[in-house]
């Protein structure tokens, strides 16, 4: 009986929420989606007089928007390798080796977020104005790898301490070289993580705009720059609806991914939750 | 005892003959931090209290400090700055309390929804949001069309007003916010909850007296985080906000992009680090408490 009462007990906060949420945040996603498979929408008309791929033909036709495309996966790729190769072994020595000035160098990663973010930005672009290194390729890359360093090695710090030390050690005693303990061991273990957070690092890298625009611009140009100047400069309502639903494809994929890592309660944790 | 001790030595000495190893490992990611953050902060602070005189000589001066605080378009910004964060912080925590402790006690399909629904805004890049609000929000926009088609008033449109930005921001930051407070609410057992129950607390009373204080520190460590983000966002004040006055992210990239006045651009970001340095300290301050534990 107190079963049946309970469920049959309407959860009114939560229908309240989940309206309100999909009102508010999936129906503007659900306009811009319709906008980029339209080819006729004119004002009043409230479902649009014709849908179709028109657009999408005339917006992968333009030379600017594959360039930005290219510039920014090879941007994305640049960062995500150099940070990994730099960041993978500096996580495995935080986790398990020990050395002077461990923990204060372990915190140091936070300086970053200590202050503002773009403030931060002005500050390195006045440094490298000059070496030169604005307006150019590796000006970009230098100051997005900076924006992956935290990620980068907190996430895989955490993995490679949660490997089980017993098997390592076990395979040690049977012969086993480090190389080899590392290749087998501990790599199988810790490499899921550590793959989730080359994802998330390379897909922050590809959305990263501040950096781009501020060192970047005008002579580097992401496909969230373009975005930018077609939001401002560009009439023709479709070819921003377009770039907007190719420029979600990372961020989908990341949604796939990396939803069970974020949802849990470490990530939060490392925000300072 | 003396094994122990030689035991102990051995295991310091294999220590010791590691140090280079582990501090050749780090070496790269510090030098870059050493580099690209404390370095900008301390040479940003130098470069602007340090001015050259038009004999080329450096000397210590406040001057371009003092600009700032005299000029009335850079007030105007910092003004409009100060009320955009005080603004998406308020309504934050007005939003994403609700939802946290809902989400603390709910269970099942409905609450999983809402969870994945407060959580989606991450995977959407700030720059796509800002296009869905101008389509939707905009002049003639989808909400426009609604209220035509039912006979009602076209919206003022919150597009290039400063609420533009509001609206973006808050968007764009309730999923660390839910996803801070539920953490801290993660803190709050049941027992405590039923045995304020049991002695007949009401709703309100659990609220203010059993819960609020508990997460007290959650709430101060999301409204840092909401504070340090919002005060020199970019990309949503820039796309979505008025042009004069501006928050301070687009300014200070007009000042040194456009302007092309770096040492002006740089005394703006050392102000902003200024009016943050609390928060900063304070966030940092949670995150190394809690990696630490």
């Amino acid at each position: 009986m107190a079963r049946m009462l309970t469920e049959r007990r309407i959860d009114w906060t939560g229908i309240f929420f989940a309206a309100v949420l999909t009102l508010v945040i999936v129906f503007p996603l659900i306009v811009v989606g319709t906008w980029a498979f339209t080819n006729v929408w004119r004002y009043p008309s409230v479902i649009p007089q014709e849908f179709g791929l028109k657009f999408w033909n005339q917006t992968l036709a333009r030379a600017d928007v594959w360039s930005s495309i290219t510039m920014s996966l090879s941007l994305a790729t640049m960062v995500t390798f150099l940070s990994a190769l730099i960041c993978l072994p500096a996580a495995y020595a935080f986790a398990r080796l020990d050395f002077p000035g461990r923990n204060i160098l372990f915190f140091s990663f936070l300086a970053g977020h200590a202050f503002p973010k773009f403030g931060l930005l002005v500050a390195i672009a006045g440094i490298f104005l000059s070496l030169n290194l604005i307006g150019t390729f590796w000006g970009v890359v230098l100051i997005q790898l900076v924006g992956t360093l935290l990620f980068m090695i907190w996430i895989p710090v955490a993995a490679f301490q949660s490997v089980d030390r017993r098997m390592e050690e076990a395979a040690r005693d049977v012969g086993a070289s480090p190389l080899r303990v590392f290749w087998s061991i501990t790599l199988p273990q810790a490499g899921p993580t550590i793959a989730a957070a080359i994802l998330l690092s390379f897909v922050g890298t590809f959305y990263e705009t501040e950096g781009a625009w501020l060192i970047g611009a005008p002579q580097i140009r992401t496909l969230p720059v373009l975005m930018i100047s077609f939001i401002n400069n560009q009439p023709v309502i479709q070819y921003g609806a377009v770039l907007s639903v190719l420029l979600w494809i990372p961020s989908f994929i990341a949604l796939l991914f990396a939803r069970r890592v974020i949802s849990s309660g470490s990530f939060a944790r490392g925000f300072g939750a | 005892m003396t094994t122990t001790t030689a035991v102990a030595n051995d295991i310091v000495g294999t220590k010791r003959g590691r140090w280079p190893v582990g501090l050749l490992l780090v070496a790269a990611p510090v030098f870059l931090v050493g580099w690209m953050i404390i370095w900008p902060i301390i040479s940003a602070i130098g470069r602007t209290v340090w001015l050259p005189n038009e004999g080329g000589e450096r000397s210590f001066s406040l001057e371009t400090y003092a600009f700032f605080f005299s000029d009335q378009y850079s007030l105007n910004n910092l003004w409009l700055t100060l009320w955009t964060t005080g603004v998406c912080a308020l309504i934050l925590i007005l939003i994403c309390l609700p939802i946290s402790l809902y989400l603390r006690f709910a269970k099942g399909r409905l609450a999983a929804y809402v969870q994945g629904l407060a959580i989606f805004p991450m995977f959407v890049p700030s720059i796509i949001l800002s296009y869905a609000i101008i389509r939707v929000l905009g002049p003639n926009g989808t909400v426009d069309l609604l209220l035509n088609s039912v006979g009602l008033p076209k919206i003022r449109s919150p597009y290039l007003t400063p609420w533009g930005p509001v609206i973006g921001l808050v968007w764009d930051n309730i999923p660390l916010t839910v996803l801070i407070l539920l953490s801290g609410l993660g803190a709050v057992s049941n027992q405590s909850i039923e045995a304020a129950r049991d002695v007949g607390a009401g709703r309100w009373a659990l609220l203010w007296h059993i819960i609020l204080p508990r997460i007290s520190n959650s709430v101060l460590v999301a409204v840092s985080f909401t504070v340090l983000g919002i005060f020199s966002s970019f990309t949503l004040p820039y796309v979505l906000g008025p042009a004069a006055p501006e928050m301070m992210g687009p300014f200070m990239q007009r000042t040194f992009r456009d302007v092309n006045d770096p040492t002006m651009a740089i005394t703006q970001a050392v102000i902003a680090f200024g009016f943050c340095i609390v928060f900063g300290l304070f966030y940092v301050r949670s995150v190394a408490k809690n990696r630490a534990a």
